[in-house]
């Protein structure tokens, strides 16, 4: 069933039209969840849309929606990049590299999970007075930390707390050239926190102004200089903020590279002798400039901007100003609510749209989404039960590079994804799909299965095309997989008949043919596509 | 002309009765590959671009007062081509005298940046926008063919921009067990290895399903699935030529990584390929080891450019005839030494090309004795008063023109540099 949503042009044609209903829980619950609705859900939205609203609170309930903010904010922080930094064995701890850099890399991204499992604002980000920390990063930072798992936590060296902007994570993760004076820190705020890169922004200089930088004081020049001026009067006074974090990670300890240097932070002097501020206000310290950042306004619209292309898969622009701000005043009104943001999103009609007749809008649209590697490996394991992992390390751990070949980031060297069905993807959804198809059927087709069949709830070994089970297996596979029913008239049944038929005749085994008729089914455009 | 998975999976098709495909346009009518096709190898961390710029007084010895060169290190020249030979870099020496004529030099290259992210997005986009693909990647996917992996990034950055369907990430090892299907008897529950003609059948009716889809898309939704459908048809023919192309028989060095590049540019698999060229670039301090690695790098490439001028090119007499080498980074370093004996970042910086199409034994571009670039003609290369900054898009869209695209749909406004072509 196509429904016509909001038109907001005045004439007959709708300028938006909606997915089907069963299409757009399954969009939702990936987008939220990264997995299907379950087949109940299915059959009750597909009965009343109205029930779309209650199942967008359902789904923000969830706790693998945690799981969906931290990678969303993991696209701006890009903290989870594999490093370590320091010798574990420097802790006392006897973990593996992988594992400290998890827990290294999830600092900052466990702080946004805290701010909405908890409703807190969206501004916790820079004002908490605490850090995230699960054992090992405790041991690794030195940090207050109790119990076993993620829990709120402190650094022990006296440092001021103010969320990310004073997490170990966070200055490792951008650490300053000595000569470079925080900048690149600096700019590395502006980009996370207010989406807006300096280095963006193009370089353009007189050959004198070079030349002055060359021969004189470059700092001198910087000050002196209109054109050098226009990115360093706001830049450097962010810079002059950091210094206590100060390293020399260069050959440096586990201590000498992590601890807090109250010594330090006057060292601006030495450097740019730009005063801390932001944006022309004078700041006492880095917790005063936490406060202004939550207060300006390019924060909330930050956060607006990072969740919308989060959950829509395209790059914002000047054109989606009208749609952001309906979000952006949900989000204000909410107190900076994430939940609320993200609710605003999902239940406009454009995230809800198949497609648009606005030429326009069409140009910007994604109506066609594609699972990313987290999802794919979350939608397959919820289906099949099915993990593909090398080493306990599945495909969002990057484990053998699989992420970044199905289009997602190391936050390394690659920082952007890609949402372009690419030949890595569907080379890792067809191999993922053949392993999987044959844990099914090692499973659902063993004669001394005590459990509930995962898939092959209606066929055995004796089964055979064209039986009737054979025809109603094929049904119930697709509806299981893709979360769509297949037509009365379909011609799936009778070709999967022909398939498994010419595999068991190639090799006479039954466990055979069903592993390559669901192997297929797994790889359907309508499980990549969402 | 090579039979392709397509053509098998159509007969495929044919034997099981109709199907949807000819109700979808593939872009895989694949004709003789004619193309050049490109290699880029990229020092990430930004490297000291005095090797291939030297400043020395004009004994070719002495010191110059705006920069310091590496110590021992005196003038090395063939030609026009010059560089900063010394005892710790002999491969350079041997790389200039051997293939000068086949390499051009670009100096005082801007960056508009001294930022590595900054720095590494202009020169491989020639903007500092995020929705612009990088070179390799414009030239793989508007070749006007089609290729199984139109551009492949064994190691080193990668920008997609709205064409990630040509783009290949994390190519190696990984995306050789995916090809051949041996990546599901390594994983912690190992299935078996599907065999032909399984494989081919399963695929047919993967290709159906995703036509049917296809059919139901419009707008960019159309656009998507239609990329599907192409990549779908590369993926099969990667599966069924890849014993033809020898994959996986060769190690996982930088040399290792470039001689397969060419393999798969040679076996028309790819057009375009990204390697990193490994070392610690970023020497803020402790400069002194750019040499050994310069010389590790030029011993790979003067072994490169043996491969390609001996191996027989798929529609030239060589390789070398067909395939242009990229060498770059996104950075240049500071001209004078900081305390630490290192070098800082500096926003010019100094590339290598070589190979087809390329002017060789020419320099274009240039700086002073304090590493600022003088204003050039394009058209030329040459320094001229009251010419232009050389950057990044001028080159880019030089190679974009190598490649026969017209630079003007995709860097509209800049002028290539059309004195580093032949």
């Amino acid at each position: 069933m196509i429904l016509l949503l909001l038109s907001c042009a005045t004439d007959a044609e709708p300028a938006l039209v909606a997915l089907g209903n069963r299409e757009q829980l399954i969009r939702l619950s990936v987008d939220l969840r990264g997995v299907h609705p379950s087949e109940e859900e299915l059959l009750a939205i597909e009965a009343d849309l109205d029930l779309y609203d209650q199942y967008v609170d359902r789904y923000l309930a969830d706790p693998r929606f945690l799981d969906r903010v931290e990678e969303i904010l993991n696209t701006r922080m890009l903290t989870r990049d594999g490093r370590t930094y320091f010798d574990p064995g420097q802790a006392g701890l006897v973990v593996s590299d992988a594992d400290v850099a998890d827990s290294v890399g999830d600092e900052p991204l466990k702080l946004a999970r805290h701010i909405v499992d908890n409703d807190l604002p969206w501004s916790e980000l820079v004002l908490a007075d605490y850090t995230m920390a699960d054992p090992v990063l405790a041991a690794m930072w030195d940090l207050e930390h109790e119990g076993e798992g993620w829990a709120t936590a402190r650094y022990r060296d006296g440092r001021p707390h103010a969320g990310v902007l004073t997490m170990t994570t966070t200055w490792l993760r951008y650490p300053s050239a000595g000569v470079n004076a925080n900048r690149h820190r600096a700019n590395a705020v502006s980009r996370i926190l207010l989406c807006d890169d300096y280095l963006a922004r193009p370089v353009s200089f007189e050959r004198s102004q070079i030349d002055a930088i060359t021969t004189g004081d470059p700092e001198q020049v910087i000050a002196d200089t209109p054109t050098c001026q226009s990115c360093h009067s706001s830049l450097d006074p962010l810079a002059a903020h950091f210094f206590g974090f100060w390293w020399d990670t260069e050959d440096a300890g586990l201590d000498e590279g992590t601890l807090y240097r109250p010594e330090d932070e006057n060292l601006w002097r030495d450097h740019a002798d730009r005063e801390p501020g932001f944006y022309g206000h004078p700041t006492a310290d880095i917790q005063d400039l936490a406060g202004m950042i939550a207060e300006d306004p390019r924060f909330a619209d930050c956060a607006v901007e990072t969740f919308f292309e989060g959950l829509t898969q395209r790059r914002t622009t000047d054109a989606d100003w009208e749609e952001l701000a309906l979000h952006r005043n949900a989000f204000s009104e909410s107190n900076q609510h994430v939940k609320t943001l993200v609710r605003s999103i999902v239940l406009s009609p454009e995230y809800r749209a198949r497609s648009t007749s606005d030429p326009e809008l069409a140009e910007r649209l994604v109506p066609v989404k594609t699972l990313g590697p987290h999802q794919l490996e979350s939608v397959v394991e919820d289906i099949t039960g099915y993990r593909w992992s090398f080493d306990g390390r599945g495909i969002s751990d990057n484990a053998e590079g699989l992420a970044v070949l199905a289009g997602g980031i190391d936050s390394r060297d690659v920082v952007e994804g890609s949402h372009d069905p690419s030949v890595g993807l569907l080379s890792i959804q067809e191999r993922l799909a053949w392993s999987a198809a044959h844990h099914v059927v090692g499973h659902d087709l063993d004669p001394a299965r005590t459990e509930d069949a995962i898939l092959l709830r209606y066929v055995t070994h004796e089964t055979r095309p064209p039986d009737e089970a054979f025809e109603a297996q094929i049904r119930s596979l697709y509806v299981d997989v893709t979360g769509l029913p297949l037509a009365e008239e379909a011609r799936e049944p009778a070709l999967m008949a022909q398939l498994w038929t010419e595999v068991h005749t190639v090799n006479g085994d039954p466990d055979e043919a069903w592993a390559t008729v669901l192997s297929v089914v797994l790889r359907d455009p309508h499980l990549l596509f969402y | 002309m090579t039979p392709t998975r397509r053509r098998l999976l159509q007969g495929a098709a044919a034997i099981w009765g109709a199907t949807t495909f000819g109700a979808v346009t593939s872009r895989s009518a694949r004709a003789a590959r004619g193309p050049r096709k490109f290699l880029f190898l990229f020092a990430s961390g930004g490297w000291d671009a005095t090797p291939l710029d030297p400043k020395f007084g004009a004994d070719g010895v002495s010191a110059v007062q705006g920069t310091d060169m590496d110590p021992q290190t005196s003038l090395g020249q063939v030609g026009n081509l010059s560089w900063s030979s010394g005892p710790d870099r002999p491969a350079m020496d041997r790389y200039f005298s051997r293939w000068n004529k086949a390499t051009a030099l670009c100096r005082g290259v801007n960056v508009h940046s001294a930022g590595h992210e900054a720095g590494m997005r202009w020169m491989m986009t020639g903007t500092s926008a995020s929705s612009y693909a990088d070179w390799p990647t414009t030239l793989a996917a508007f070749a006007g063919e089609d290729y199984p992996m139109p551009h492949v990034v064994f190691s080193g950055p990668a920008y997609a921009g709205t064409e990630g369907a040509a783009l290949v990430r994390g190519g190696g090892g990984t995306l050789l067990e995916l090809i051949d299907g041996s990546i599901v008897g390594r994983v912690d529950e190992p299935a078996p290895v599907a065999v032909s003609p399984v494989d081919t059948m399963a695929d047919a009716l993967v290709y159906e399903r995703a036509a049917a889809f296809a059919d139901q898309q419009s707008g960019l939704g159309r656009t998507r699935a239609e990329d599907l459908l192409a990549t779908l048809d590369r993926t099969m023919e990667l599966e069924g030529r890849r014993f033809e192309a020898g994959l996986g028989d060769t190690g996982s060095g930088f040399l290792d990584q470039c001689v397969m590049a060419t393999e798969i540019m040679r076996l028309g698999l790819s057009r375009c390929a990204m390697v990193g060229i490994p070392g610690g670039w970023d020497t803020h301090g402790g400069n002194q080891n750019v040499g050994a690695q310069m010389d590790d790098f030029f011993t790979d490439l003067d072994a490169l450019m043996t491969h390609l001028a001996s191996t027989p090119g798929r529609d030239a007499a060589w390789l070398i005839d067909e395939v242009v080498i990229v060498a770059t980074s996104e950075l240049g370093r500071t001209p004078k030494f900081n305390g630490a004996m290192g070098r800082d970042h500096w926003p010019y910086t100094s590339m290598l090309l070589a190979g087809s199409g390329i002017q060789g034994d020419t320099v274009c571009g240039a700086t002073d004795e304090g590493f600022i670039a003088y204003p050039v003609d394009l058209a030329t290369g040459q320094v001229r008063d009251g010419g232009t900054t050389l950057g990044t898009e001028h080159i880019g869209t030089a190679l974009l023109t190598l490649g026969g695209l017209d630079s003007e749909k995709h860097l509209p406004g800049v002028e290539p540099l059309r004195g580093v072509l032949r």
